[in-house]
């Protein structure tokens, strides 16, 4: 019976450091006139694997690591010790929410942030006098 | 999957990794390093894994094409060299544009692991998946772990 319960517990442990422990993915961010652009380091990441949300101006990156690997491999050594990345960025008023584009090829998500049409950054002509 | 990595976890989490970090920092190869070791965070990032007939080598590579990373193996050494460039979209009438961040590992790379020994590179493979490579090495058939009958005297 202690026996059962320990497990359990220890099995509670682990699921949970499983879904504490995510890589960090390393990001490029620039902006354009229109834009702000970030292209984030992903590999192993899918489409399907990739969750991007706004929520309260704060964009979250989310991916699932999916690599078929047969069963019963054992790790001799790693550097890639999690199963999923995570990263978050509070995003400024003028980033469109509602139009954020993002893509993934090979393993490179790239995500455009467009700016509200208000917040265009326009040339003023100088006249001459 | 990597669940089983976390095997070798053995005293620190993802969540202290700034922390190990900063303590690496500050003490450098507290213990013997391994000769072909590299720095936390360098690219790309290489996972080994063994089967009974089979090492296979996972190097997360994002950005890369199958014709950007060469792959060597002499003498029980596997290299992998290659280069990234990370490129902009030019704009118009624009030299530069403002970075905020550039994390991003940009340029060369080379990166050797040791093998073990008895492995057939002849019949070696590599697949190229969502900036995954996977490189197939197969042991030599003399070295499968193998069941031995036990007979009745």
């Amino acid at each position: 019976m202690n026996d059962v319960t320990k497990r359990e517990a220890s099995r509670e442990v682990a699921t949970r450091e499983r879904q504490d422990s995510a890589l960090l993915p390393l990001v490029d961010i620039y902006e354009e006139d229109n834009a702000l652009h970030i292209l984030a380091d992903m590999p192993g990441v899918t489409r399907e694997g990739l969750s991007i949300e706004v929520d309260n101006n704060v964009l979250s990156l989310e991916g699932e690591i999916q690599i078929d690997m047969p069963e019963g491999i054992a790790a001799t050594y790693a550097e890639v010790r999690a199963q999923r990345y995570a990263r978050r960025f509070t995003l400024s008023h003028e980033i469109d929410t509602e139009a954020i584009e993002a893509r993934v090829d090979s393993g490179v998500l790239h995500l455009v942030l467009p700016k509200k049409e208000t917040h265009r950054s326009r040339r003023i002509e100088v006249r001459a006098a | 999957m990597f669940g089983d990595l976390r095997r070798f976890n053995t005293n620190q989490s993802q969540g202290m990794d700034w922390f190990q970090q900063f303590l690496d920092e500050f003490f450098p190869e507290s213990w013997a390093a391994d000769i072909r070791s590299v720095p936390r965070g360098s690219f790309p990032m290489i996972n080994v894994g063994r089967t009974d007939d089979a090492i296979r080598v996972y190097v997360f590579a994002a950005g890369l094409s199958t014709s950007d990373l060469e792959v060597n193996v002499q003498d029980n050494v596997l290299t992998l060299r290659g280069k990234r460039e990370v490129q902009l979209p030019k704009a118009e009438g624009e030299e530069r544009r403002p970075y905020f961040r550039r994390e991003r590992f940009s340029g060369e790379f080379a990166r050797s692991i040791a093998l073990p020994d008895g492995l057939d590179v002849d019949r070696a493979e590599a697949h190229f998946r969502n900036g995954v490579f996977e490189i197939l090495l197969p042991k030599r058939e003399e070295l499968k772990p193998r069941r031995i009958e036990i007979q009745a005297a």
